[in-house]
C-alpha cells in the first residue's frame, strides 16, 4: 500500500510542521495544506529499546528520529536492527503495535538500501 | 511582590513504603510544619504537587483530603499536577499566593505512591506524557527519548558511558549520606557500566528508581518569617518555561530550551548569575539530564557539562556540588514529589542542617524541576535570609 509522509504546511508562512499545531509554530497562521515530506530521510539518532511497552512483540524495539530533506523531523520505529547515524531511510506504512487487542498502524522508517540487509555489497555485488 | 520566606521544610523517607499516598503526605506536612513551629499557625492555602494518585492509587482532590487529615481546614486547598514537575510548580504556586498578598502561611506537600504498581504500568502512564500521535503510539518511553538524548550527546559532544557511570557513582554516594534516600548503596563505574540495557545506550544505572515518598515545605511572608525562625531562606528568583512537546521538532533535539529560559527568568529576577550559586539540584531522572541541565542552565559551556564530574567540579566538596541529595538517581524519584524534595534539600543546605553531605557554607541554591522530556521547566532560586 503506497502511502505518503505528509506534514503540514502554515498557507500563511509556508512553514512544514510535523505533528500538526491549530497554530504555525512561526506566524501563529491557522490554516495548514499537508504536504508530502519526501521518500527519504536521515537518521539524526535512535535507541534500541529493550524495555519494551505494551503491544510491541520482541524487544529490542528500535526507535530513531529522522530528518527529511525539508529540515523537518519525524520519530518513529526503525526496521533495521543495525542503525547507523546518517544513514538513509524511507517510510514504510505498517503495524506499529496492539494496545487493548486493537492493531495500530502508521509509518516506520526502513533502510533505503534494504535488499542489502545482513550482506556486504560486494556479496550482493558478486 | 513581596518578600517570601520557606521557614521550614520535611520529607518522608524515600522509597517502598507502607504507608498509603495520605499517609505519607500528612508525614511529610506534619514534620515540616513542626520544623517551621507553625503547629498553632492558621494557614491560608495549601498546595499538592502530585502527578497520579487518580491513575496509581485511585483517589482524587487529595489536597482536601490532606487538610481534613492534618486539620488545616479551612485553608484553600488544590492540587498541582505538572508531570513530573508537579513539585516545583506547586512552590511557585504557594510563592505566588504569598508574593502577591493573597495568603500569608502556606503550606506546600508534594507526594506520589508509585511502588504498589508494576513497572510496566508506571512506565506506560509516564510515557503518556509524550505526544499521542507522533510519539506515543510508536512505542516512545522516556528511557527512550532520554537514550536518544544521550545518543546525540555522544556523537556531537564526545560525552561517553563512563562519565554516565560517574554521575550515577557521585549520587549513590551522595545518597549514601542521606537517610531519606531512597538508594543507600554505593555503586563503581564498572558495576554500572555492567547493568543491563534499559535503552541502549542506557543502562539501569543511568536511570532513577521507582519510588514512594512525600515532602512539604512552609511559606510566609519574609515580614512574618522573624515569627517562626532565625533562619529563613528566601525565594528570590523562579522562572518557569515550556518548549514544543515533541522531541524532534525541538531547534536543536541536543538542547533543553524550556530549562535556557525558565533559568534566565529566574536568574534575571534574582538579579544574579550561575557563578553566584553554591549548591544545585537536577533532575536527574536519566543521569544525562543532569550534565544537559546543568549546561543549559548556565553552569557549564554546551558540551563540556560531562568534564564537570570527571573534574570533581560537582562532587560534595567540588566547587560546584550538583544532587548533594542523590539526586533522583539515589533519593529516588516519587514523580510528584521530587520538586518539593529538591527544595528540602537545598533548604536543609543553605541552613546547615545536611547532617554529613553538608556542602560547605552555602549561600545560594538553584533547583531544576522537569515537567516533561524537557517541554516544561520550573527553576527556583533560593537564599540564606540571615
Amino acid at each position: 500500500m503506497e502511502q505518503k509522509f505528509t506534514g503540514f504546511k502554515c498557507k500563511s508562512c509556508g512553514r512544514v510542521m510535523y505533528p500538526k499545531h491549530d497554530r504555525c509554530l512561526s506566524c501563529k497562521g491557522r490554516e495548514f495544506e499537508e504536504v508530502g515530506l519526501g521518500k527519504e530521510a536521515k537518521l539524526v539518532t535512535y535507541t534500541k529499546l529493550y524495555a519494551i511497552p505494551e503491544g510491541i512483540e520482541m524487544p529490542p524495539l528500535i526507535l530513531g528520529i529522522v530528518e527529511f530533506s525539508g529540515g523537518v523531523r519525524a520519530m518513529g520505529q526503525l526496521t533495521t536492527d543495525d542503525p547507523k547515524t546518517g544513514m538513509k531511510l524511507r517510510p514504510v506504512w505498517g503495524k506499529l503495535r496492539k494496545m487493548k487487542d486493537r492493531e495500530i498502524f502508521g509509518f516506520k522508517f526502513e533502510p533505503v538500501n534494504k535488499g542489502l540487509k545482513g550482506k556486504s555489497v560486494n556479496e550482493v555485488g558478486g | 511582590m513581596r518578600d517570601v520566606a520557606i521557614i521550614g521544610c520535611g520529607m518522608t523517607k524515600f522509597g517502598r513504603s507502607q504507608g498509603d499516598l495520605m499517609d505519607l503526605l500528612a508525614e511529610a506536612s506534619l514534620r515540616a510544619i513542626d520544623h517551621a513551629g507553625a503547629d498553632e499557625s492558621d494557614f491560608d492555602s495549601v498546595y499538592v504537587g502530585n502527578m497520579m494518585a487518580g491513575e496509581l492509587v485511585h483517589q482524587t482532590a487529595i489536597a482536601s483530603s490532606l487538610v481534613d487529615r492534618i486539620n488545616l481546614v479551612p485553608a484553600a486547598a488544590e492540587r498541582v499536577e505538572n508531570g513530573p514537575a508537579s513539585g516545583a510548580s506547586a512552590v511557585k504556586n504557594g510563592f505566588l499566593a504569598v508574593a502577591s498578598g493573597a495568603a500569608d502561611l502556606v503550606l506546600v506537600a508534594g507526594g506520589e505512591k508509585m511502588t504498589e504498581a508494576d513497572t510496566d504500568v508506571i512506565t506506560d502512564l509516564v510515557s503518556t506524557m509524550t505526544h499521542p500521535t507522533v510519539e506515543y503510539v510508536h512505542g516512545v518511553t522516556l528511557p527512550a527519548m532520554a537514550a536518544m538524548l544521550t545518543r546525540l550527546y555522544m556523537e556531537r559532544y564526545g560525552l561517553s558511558e563512563r562519565h554516565l557511570a560517574m554521575i550515577a557513582v557521585k549520587n549513590h554516594a551522595n545518597g549514601m549520606k542521606n537517610p531519606y534516600a531512597h538508594i543507600q548503596r554505593l555503586c563503581t563505574v564498572e558495576g554500572a557500566m555492567s547493568s543491563g540495557v534499559i535503552a541502549d545506550p542506557i543502562r539501569l544505572y543511568y536511570a532513577c528508581p521507582i519510588s514512594d515518598g512525600a515532602a512539604a515545605v512552609v511559606l510566609c511572608s519574609m515580614e512574618k518569617a522573624k515569627e517562626f525562625t532565625d533562619k529563613p531562606v528566601r525565594i528570590v528568583g523562579f522562572g518557569h518555561a515550556t518548549d514544543v512537546q515533541t522531541l524532534q521538532e525541538r531547534e536543536d533535539p541536543a538542547v533543553l530550551k524550556s530549562v535556557q529560559i525558565a533559568s534566565q527568568q529566574a536568574f534575571r529576577m534574582a538579579k544574579l548569575e550561575p557563578k553566584d550559586i553554591d549548591v544545585v539540584e537536577t533532575h536527574d531522572a536519566f543521569e544525562i539530564l543532569e550534565i544537559v541541565q546543568s549546561e543549559d542552565a548556565g553552569f557549564f559551556e554546551k558540551g563540556k557539562g560531562h568534564l564537570a564530574v570527571e573534574k570533581g567540579v560537582t562532587a560534595l566538596d567540588g566547587e560546584l556540588p550538583i544532587n548533594p541529595s542523590g539526586g533522583l538517581k539515589a533519593r529516588g524519584h516519587p514523580v510528584g514529589a521530587t520538586g518539593v524534595a529538591q527544595i528540602v534539600e537545598l533548604v536543609w543546605q543553605l541552613r546547615g542542617e545536611a547532617g554529613e553531605r553538608q556542602v560547605k557554607d552555602p549561600k545560594r541554591a538553584f533547583a531544576c524541576n522537569f515537567g516533561g522530556f524537557g517541554n516544561n521547566t520550573v527553576i527556583h532560586i533560593l537564599e540564606r535570609a540571615w
